[in-house]
Formats: structure tokens, sequence, C-alpha cells
């Protein structure tokens, strides 16, 4: 289980104190909603380590990952803006996931993860040439050979057209069931928090509050 | 309530043994650049200073030629940037790239070029002479001489960075424009000026910063006094006059303006622009002003580069004399030698600074990694030579043997601001736009230069190489204080073989060193960019 309990965090010189408690489970997606400018990247930032709380606790499995950095977290990130490299191919932005195996393993292994998201052949792509949901498919396939517990996404779906949208969040679900990832989904995409969350949170005046559950 | 560790928890990734590598240059550079200043003010006082008027009267000639030259540059840079912007032709990419390459051609060859074609034996008063009968009375040599070799090469420069910023435009402004139906004037005025505008404040300074710390070409082409510079002026304080207190005197007013000038630029640098280019416009001038573009291009073409053609049609049948030459090994291999290293050495150093730089978070921290580095671009080469040679005798060393070795790192301090500058922001955009990606990956230092840094950087890194080769190739002014008879580079074997009258040799050694310069500036990016990405 991923859990923030009462972590409180403000910027300087603002006003506004946030005050997050928040449970999430393996093999589930939760997603945070909220308006533009409700928290939603701060959020972001502090599950996966780039801002610090003044208070509060993140544990995951019992374990505080507050000390962490966010290099030392048990976190995989999959970010709207730029997810790749785009002067590296498409294997070399995945073999950074594996930077000390053997090559050969390596090439097994990439090529086995990007065959799970349908990029079979774009091994050898610069990643600059990739159409948005090809780009977002490589990024899933990294944080598949990452392989860590816990999976955030900030606003993965939003420059995408509908059908890779259907797609890209299918794949998103079917891997969080099977790889029992927790899954956190930061989308103000009421579409994306119905499709495929299992539970679901607004941010409002700094406070994480629990929506109704989609079926 | 928790207590929580202090921790670096920035966006950017936090490398610290980077950090540390950046401090310890930088404490290095500032070390030698203060030595070398404290050196040449302690050996102040000794010889005859010049009196304020003298000096009044340096500064205001140096400053006309530089600003004269900035001037003729810029005009002439935007003139060939708009007609080749507007004209698409078979070889338009080889005329750009000699643009492009022209910043990197030794002075003293650009001056021995102009006099080949406009000096008084030269290519035009040869063709008058048989057009009229008689030989006609005009110099090359003076203020006109020394800003036309100034335009030569930095017009080029003006013309490349100009023609870059025009071929960025966006292609929505250029649709939107023809379908107004401006005419070619409105066009410039209205899309062109705007765009050209924002590089020129910037530009202009960069201009005037070289052509004010210029040495080879007002030595070969300022006729005497007349048209002596400081630069030039420090030169024969200690070569000709042995007065190294007038050389010293003169330094440091040379370190103030160029403090002043390096000042102003660094407030006015180009606003930022696309940077890849955009599709070639399909949209066409008219006749008349398509007709103005070539006749530009043929004019200002032929003016810039009929002396580096003359250079290799006068140098090249003089190759295999010179070649005979028992001192042509030796100052080929030393030539060859430096600019190796030192250009080597500007991209180690350049890079252990722009990484360090990119890791650093806090703006304080990133300009003391930075200032002293860049602080060489206030300090001119004869200058730094002046400090360099004063610290050597001071430490008891013999100039003759420390030459070498103070050639090499002198240049590459010389590069070391270009290196940064160049390396740098790209280094810096990916620690700003990937950090958080970069951070997630886990990636160690080692890791995260081989397999996402170097790939990024790599055809900048074979630019500063290319660039540092060629300008320690073509150097005339560190050498000038510290060659000897036993030890010579290239362009000091070219000085004195002018010097001595023996023109042919001149004339082969700088074609030679075109040719070196040339092939570098165009071979060594080309295999860097072919060296196969280990992990793509």
């Amino acid at each position: 289980m991923l859990e923030l309990d009462q972590v409180a965090f403000r910027y300087p010189g603002s006003a506004r104190d946030y005050r997050l408690t928040l449970s999430a489970a393996p093999g589930e997606i939760t997603a945070i909603s909220g308006p533009s400018g409700s928290g939603k990247s701060t959020l972001f930032d502090l599950i996966a380590g780039f801002l610090t709380p003044r208070s509060g606790t993140i544990t995951l499995n019992g374990q505080t990952l507050v000390p962490l950095t966010p290099e030392a977290r048990p976190i995989s990130i999959l970010l709207q803006a730029e997810p790749l490299f785009e002067h590296l191919s498409v294997a070399a932005n995945l073999a950074l996931a594996l930077p000390r195996i053997a090559r050969a393993e390596q090439q097994r292994r990439l090529a086995a993860a990007l065959a799970e998201v349908g990029l079979a052949k774009y091994q050898s792509r610069s990643a600059s040439t990739l159409s948005g949901g090809e780009k977002q498919r490589a990024a899933l396939a990294r944080t598949l050979l990452l392989d860590r517990p816990v999976l955030l996404l900030d606003e993965p779906f939003s420059a995408l057209d509908d059908t890779t949208r259907h797609a890209m969040r299918q794949l998103v679900a079917d891997l969080t069931r099977r790889k029992g990832w927790i899954t956190i989904l930061i989308s103000h995409h009421a579409d994306d928090v119905r499709a495929i969350a299992r539970h679901h949170y607004r941010l409002e005046n700094g406070q994480l509050v629990a929506a109704t559950t989609p079926d | 309530m928790l207590r929580l560790p202090p921790f670096n928890n920035s966006t950017i990734p936090p490398h610290p043994r980077r950090q540390i590598a950046g401090a310890g240059l930088a404490l290095i550079v500032t070390l030698g650049l203060v030595g070398a200043l404290l050196a040449i003010l302690a050996a102040g006082g000794v010889g005859t200073a010049p009196h304020g008027g003298a000096i009044l009267a340096l500064v205001g000639l140096t400053t006309l030629q530089a600003g004269l030259s900035t001037l003729v540059s810029i005009a002439v840079g935007m003139a060939l940037a708009w007609a080749l912007n507007r004209l698409r032709f078979f070889g338009r990419g080889v005329v750009i790239a000699l643009l492009s390459a022209a910043i990197v051609t030794p002075g003293i060859v650009v001056a021995f070029g102009l006099i080949s074609v406009w000096g008084r034996a030269g290519f035009i008063a040869d063709a008058l002479t048989a057009l009229t009968g008689t030989r006609p009375d005009f110099s090359i040599f003076g203020l006109g001489g020394i800003i036309f070799a100034h335009t030569i090469l930095d017009g080029a420069f003006a013309a490349r960075v100009l023609l870059a910023r025009l071929d960025a435009l966006p292609p929505a402004r250029l649709k939107l424009g023809q379908s107004l139906g401006l005419r070619a004037v409105e066009r410039f005025l209205v899309l062109d000026w705007p765009a050209l505008r924002g590089a020129l404040p910037g530009l202009a300074a960069v201009i005037f910063l070289l052509a004010f710390t210029s040495f080879p070409i007002v030595l070969m082409l300022g006729g005497g006094p007349a048209n002596q510079t400081i630069e030039v002026a420090i030169y024969a304080a200690v070569r000709l006059d042995f007065d190294l207190g007038r050389a010293v005197l003169l330094a440091l007013v040379q370190i103030g303006f160029c403090a002043l000038i390096v000042s102003v630029s660094a407030l006015l640098r180009p606003a930022s622009l696309p940077t890849a280019p955009s599709q070639p416009s399909r949209w066409r001038d008219s006749r008349p002003a398509r007709l103005g573009a070539v006749l530009v291009l043929l004019g200002l073409g032929f003016a810039l580069l009929s002396p580096l053609v003359a250079v290799l049609v006068e140098g090249i049948p003089a190759l295999p004399v010179l070649l005979t030459r028992p001192t042509l090994a030796p100052a080929l291999l030393a030539s060859l030698a430096i600019a190796s290293l030192s250009s080597l050495l500007a991209v180690a150093l350049g890079l252990i600074a722009a990484l360090a730089r990119a890791s650093a978070t806090r703006p304080l921290v990133r300009l003391l990694l930075g200032a002293p580095l860049l602080g060489y671009l206030a300090v001119p080469a004869m200058v730094l030579a002046l400090g360099a040679f004063l610290l050597v005798r001071n430490a008891g060393l013999d100039p003759e043997r420390a030459a070498p070795f103070v050639l090499i790192l002198a240049n590459a301090l010389l590069v070391l601001p270009f290196a940064l500058a160049t390396l740098g922001p790209p280094l810096d955009m990916l620690a700003q736009s990937r950090g958080r990606l970069l951070r997630s990956l886990r990636l160690s230092g080692t890791v995260q230069f081989f397999a996402v840094e170097l790939p990024l950087i790599r055809a900048d890194l074979a630019l500063v190489l290319a660039l540092g080769f060629c300008f320690s190739l073509g150097d005339l002014g560190i050498i000038a204080l510290f060659g000897t008879d036993q030890f010579a580079t290239l362009p000091l074997m070219m000085m004195r073989a002018l010097g001595a009258y023996r023109s042919a040799d001149a004339a082969a050694l700088a074609a030679l060193m075109l040719l070196i310069s040339g092939t570098v500036f165009t071979v060594l990016p080309r295999l860097i960019a072919k060296v196969p990405d280990a992990r793509a």
C-alpha cells in the first residue's frame, strides 16, 4: 500500500496549505483530478520526492519514503511532456533502465518490453520521429523494464487522439493489474478517470477528497 | 511530527563530483588569471610609460577601426544573409559552409590573401595595368585594408548567424505574409527585420571585441604606427622596443576596455528564436529583388572569397619548394601538436565546467563555476601571453623551454569561453527539461554522461574541437612573444618569411594553413558524427 498521512506542504510566499491523505493499493489505479492550479503536480512531486513535506508521512508497505531522494524511491514516472530523450533511439532510451546488465540480456528484455507495448519494430527508430502515442508507449515500456512497485502518471494521455488514448488507457490498466503496480494517475480528464481508475480523489483547497469510485 | 533530514530533492540531478571538479577548475583558472595579471602589475613601472595623450590616441584608433569593422561587417553580413535566404541554387550549402569556415581562417592568411588580390602587385592591379597600360595607385595598407580583412572574417560570421535567424522564421508567418502579398521591401521590414534586430546588438558586441583585439591583420595591413592598435603596440613594446613598462600599461588599458565590452555584450544576448530551421519557403520575391539578391551574392561573394582563392592559387604552386625547407617540418609538427593538444584541453576543461554548471541549481554557484572561465574573454591573447611570459620569467624558468606548454595552455584558455558557451546550453536544457526523468532512472554520473549527454553534445564537442584546433593553428599573438629561432609555428614562420621578402614561401605557408584549417573544420565534425553510439 502507498499511503500519504497528513502530508503538509506550503510553497514559500503562498497562502495555500496542502494537507494530503491518500491510500492506494497494488494492482489498482488511483486517480487524482482537479482543476488547473489545484496542486496535482505538487502532489506528484511530493510522492516522487521532488518536494519535501513540512510534516506527515509517505509510506510504501509501511516503509517511509520521505527521507529518500527521488532516485532512491521505488517509483517509476511517466510525464505528459517529454517522456523520452529525443536525441536517442528508442532502444537507447529503454537501455537506460537496464544500465548494468550484459548486452545480450539487455537486448532480449528490451525487445520483450517493446513487444508488450506494441512497438516491437521500433528499436532503432529515433525517439524524435515517434508520434505522441508511440512516445508514451515507449516510455511505458521503460517503466516495465524498471519494474518498480509504484507508477506515477502525470497527464499521460492529454496530447493523444481518441483512438490512441483509448489504447494507452487499456495498456496502463492491463499492466497495472498484471504487474501488481500501485498506479497513481494524475489527470484533469474525467474520461480517463472514469475509464480506468478504481479509486478517485479530487484536490480541493489543498486537500484530497474522495470522489465517487468508478465501477 | 516527523523531523526531516536535509537532502537534495531538486528536479535537476545533483552530481557532487561534477561540481567539485568544476569548482577545482574554476579555482585553478582564476588563480592562473590572477597570477598573470599580478605578474603584469608587478612588472609595471619599468621602462618608459607612454603619456596619456598617446594612450588616448591609441585607444581612439583601436576603437575607430573596431567600430568601422563592426558596422561594415554587420551590413555585409545582413546583405549576404538576405540574399542567401531568398535564393535557392545548387551549391548553396557549400556557400553556407564556407561562411561558417571563414571564422576559423587565420587572420594572417586573410591579410596575405588581401595583399595578393588588392596589393600594388596583386591580381586586380595586374588586371588594371593590362587593361589601361598604367599601374593603378591604390593601397590595401592602412585603415581600409584592416576593415576589409576584418569584414572577410566577421562579415561571413555575421552572415551565418543572421541567415540562421532568417531560415528559422516560422512557416505560418511566411504563409501569412505571402497571402497578404507583401512586396520585397515590406517583407524585409515586416518579417525579416524583427528577426534580425534581436541578434544585432549581441553580434555587434562580439564583432567589436574581435576587431578590437585583432593582432595579425593590423600588424600586416596597418602600414605603420599611424594605424597601430593597442594589441600591436603591446607586441612592439615587448619584442621591438624591449619596453616592459609600456607593454604593461597598455595591457591594463586593453583589459579594462575588453572587460567593458564583454560586460556590455553579456547584456546584449540575442533574443531566442526557434532553433530548428523551418521548411524552405516557396515564396519568391519579385524579379528585380531576386536580381538584386544575385548581384549581392556575386559581389560580396567575390570580395570575401577572392582573397582566400588567391592564397590557394598563389600558394599551392609554391608548396613543393616549401617542403624542401628544413625549418618546415619542426614548425608544422609544433603547430599540429600545439593545436591538437590545446583543442583537446579546451574541450576537456569546457566539458568539466559545462557539466558542473548543469548540475548546479543555485544561481550563485552557477555564476562562480562559469564566470572565471568567461573572464578570459576580457583577456586578449597578447595580454595573456605577456602575463604568462612574465610568470615564466619570474619563476626562473627558461621561456624557450616553457614556450610549448604556455602555448598549449594559453590557446586552450582562450577557447574556453567559447567551449563553455557551446557545450553549456544543451546540457543545461537537458538537466532542466528532463531532470525528473534522469533522477527517476537512477543513472550514475558516468552512465548519464555516456548514454544521455554525450550523444546530445557530440556535434558540439566536434565543433569546439575543430574551432579550437583552427584558432590555435592560426595564432600569432602568443607565439609572437614566445617564439625563438629554434621554436616556431607555421604563422610565425610565415611572418619571418614575409619579413625576409620570401613571398613564395609565405604564400605556400598561407595555403598550407588554409588547407589544414579547412580540412579540419570540414572533416573533424563529420568524423565525430560518424562514431557510432554504443548504446543506440
